[in-house]
């Protein structure tokens, strides 16, 4: 039935497209973003609804895109950065600012993510979808209680801990945990925070950032600090996956749309940010990424089971307290750096 | 063979030489462009860039210092290119002591035989090497199938962890690294002259001196070009090293790969890939002199 359909969908693409190369010139749309991340089904009824061709390019990892975006080799219509990189493109003057009234759909969007400090106002980007870095642990092998980092990174979890593979974070559980704000990554700090990282880190066991969840998933590690949409997938696949937002401090990711400087078709790009407002549209992404999800209006359309996962919608949770990265340019480097060394050491 | 080999084809006739005219360029000419466009201008790029310095965005600064050179020869990362060379190495010498008596016997049987054997080598190539590394990621996995077939034969009580080892790492290496060591020993072989064989056992040798001083030399060409492209690649890879080492023990590929995807250091990282390709040279003149001194 399924396939019928997906056939009947190809066939109705050839042919509007054959129409469409018929009379005008076909517009093409082209989206820089994650690898995994905007879903195919997405992208064709896109296309299907409004006869604009979407061309993919995919990155995987912000400063990837930076690089390539920057080397101004091709021109991308909407690219898809985190929070501290649209912090970044904008104090550089590389984004446009967006045409609100284009973008009506922008109303569903919770009152929290209208005016982030990255970007009040949705000034130049538009949230794709949000969510948290915390514990998950398999709570049929861990006791627990597990509230923050301190209860992960133990000696009886030695050898048996995932951790994402990202320097900038595993810092900022540092500085939470040594009581600094986490985007205040000055030499000093770093020092500070290098024995209790020189300690933790000697127990881990597997750093991944794509797919921490293999690990787990697999046995080879009882509990880790990861995405949340990686937790709330081994949530749905097993209930023991319990996650924590961690004590110390939390923070949240905002990943977004926006249209650099360099775009050809800047009105394309406004449609389809209006088009992932939609609620049933921003629903179909949840549905394939269970993250934090910034419409409100979609939220409403999510299953129960959907709505109740905890890593997804963390119960009590209170947005506000959450911290978010701030683009921390150069020192970024330092920061790899210190991961790097404590790692061979 | 029959067919005549392109070297044959190509090479110019004692007419064409007198009077070397457009034609041998013009044969060479997309060979030439390929080579400029697609390996001398990215290394020249690439050393120029090694140069550089670059802003907080990550966008390159054209100017020229040793600064990133500098950096490089601190002992972290001379430590992380010291465990990738040795990671390299052992995955060259287990390819060897693997390959060469599979490349042999390839090499010695039937003609019909041959063919299907070869392959049955090549077919892996077919399935890219992150799926087949991934496979066998759920292999090693402490849930996976070997632990499930030991535990299932009573021979473990408990799983073992070999996933996220050094063990697991130059596992993956080998495994995928392997047809590069057997398809060039097997060249040999085939070419081997089996009537030299047999002299020697004619005139006495026994298996063991006949396989150092006879088969041993006549295929030291195949033995050195596998070594080459087993050991070059393995230093420079980073996929198969993250996936399988869980990324606890950074590679200088793994490191390379950072500057330009996470740190926004690519004068940095360009930097190191100088000192790469710096090693790859050394290996190749290695390698070109262990060809030379081969008996014709």
């Amino acid at each position: 039935m399924k396939k019928h359909k997906t056939k009947l969908l190809a066939a109705a693409c050839v042919g509007a497209l054959l129409l469409a190369g018929c009379g005008k010139k076909e517009e093409v749309l082209s989206l820089f973003c994650w690898t995994e991340y905007v879903p195919q089904a997405v992208i064709d009824k896109f296309t299907e609804e409004t006869g604009i061709r979407v061309a993919v390019e995919n990155y995987t990892s912000n400063e990837e895109m930076l690089a390539k975006l920057l080397a101004g080799g091709g021109s991308y219509d909407l690219i898809q950065p985190s929070e501290y990189t649209v912090e970044a493109l904008i104090k550089d003057g590389q984004l446009q600012e967006l045409d609100h009234e284009k973008i009506p759909n922008l109303k569903n969007l919770a009152p929290e993510f209208r005016n982030l400090s990255f970007d009040p106002g949705n000034k130049y980007s538009v949230p794709w979808m949000a969510g948290f870095v915390g514990i998950v642990y398999n709570s049929e092998v861990v006791p627990g209680p597990i509230v923050g980092y301190r209860d992960v990174f133990t000696d009886a979890h030695k050898g048996r801990i995932v951790v994402l593979d990202d320097a900038r974070e595993i810092v900022s559980w540092g500085l939470a945990t040594a009581g600094i704000p986490i985007n205040d990554v000055s030499d000093q700090n770093l020092a500070t925070i290098t024995p209790l990282l020189k300690d933790w880190l000697s127990k881990v066991k597997v750093f991944d950032s794509d797919s921490p969840k293999t690990a787990l998933s697999n046995g080879d590690v009882d509990l880790g600090v990861v995405w949340s949409g990686e937790a709330a997938i081994l949530f749905n696949e097993n209930p023991k996956f319990q996650w924590v937002l961690p004590a110390e401090g939390f923070h949240m990711f905002v990943d977004n749309l926006a249209i650099p400087k360099t775009a050809r078709h800047k009105e394309l790009a406004e449609k389809f940010m209006n088009f992932i407002l939609r609620p049933d549209i921003s629903r179909m992404i949840s549905a394939d990424f269970p993250y934090y999800n910034p419409n409100a209006a979609a939220r409403e359309l999510l299953t129960e089971a959907e709505r109740n996962n905890p890593a997804s919608y963390p119960p009590g949770l209170d947005v506000t307290k959450a911290q978010l990265f701030s683009d921390i340019g150069e020192q970024g480097s330092k920061v790899d750096e210190l991961i790097t060394t404590i790692k061979v050491q | 063979m029959a067919v005549p080999t392109a070297a044959a084809v190509l090479a110019p006739g004692p007419s064409l030489q007198r009077r070397a005219g457009l034609g041998p360029w013009l044969a060479v000419a997309p060979m030439m462009g390929w080579l400029l466009l697609f390996v001398i201008v990215p290394t020249l790029m690439l050393v120029v860039i090694s140069f550089c310095e670059r802003d907080s965005l990550g966008r390159v600064i054209y100017s020229f210092n040793f600064e990133n050179y500098i950096r490089a020869f601190d002992w972290k990362w001379l430590k992380i290119l010291g465990i990738s060379v040795w990671y390299a190495f052992l995955t060259t010498v287990i390819c060897l002591v693997l390959g060469y008596p599979v490349a042999y016997f390839i090499g010695r049987s039937s003609e019909r035989v041959r063919g299907l054997l070869i392959m049955l080598v090549m077919i892996p190539f077919w399935t890219s090497f992150l799926i087949r590394t991934y496979a066998w990621i759920s292999i090693l996995s402490q849930e996976g199938l070997l632990n499930a077939a030991l535990m299932g034969l009573k021979l473990t009580a408990a799983p073992i962890g070999f996933m996220y080892t050094p063990f697991a790492v130059v596992l993956g290496l080998v495994y995928n690294f392997l047809p590069f060591m057997i398809l060039p020993i097997y060249t040999s072989v085939e070419k081997l002259d089996g009537s030299l064989i047999e002299a020697a056992y004619d005139l006495g040798a026994r298996p063991a001196r006949v396989f150092a001083q006879v088969v041993l030399p006549l295929t030291q060409p195949g033995i050195a070009a596998g070594i080459l492209l087993v050991f070059v690649p393995a230093i420079a890879m980073f996929a198969i090293t993250t996936l399988m080492g869980g990324g606890s023990n950074p590679t200088i590929g793994e490191v390379i790969h950072n500057q330009f995807t996470k740190a926004r250091n690519q004068p940095f990282g360009a930097a190191l890939g100088v000192l790469l390709l710096a090693i790859f040279i050394f290996s190749l003149w290695l390698s070109q002199r262990m060809r030379r001194e081969e008996p014709e």
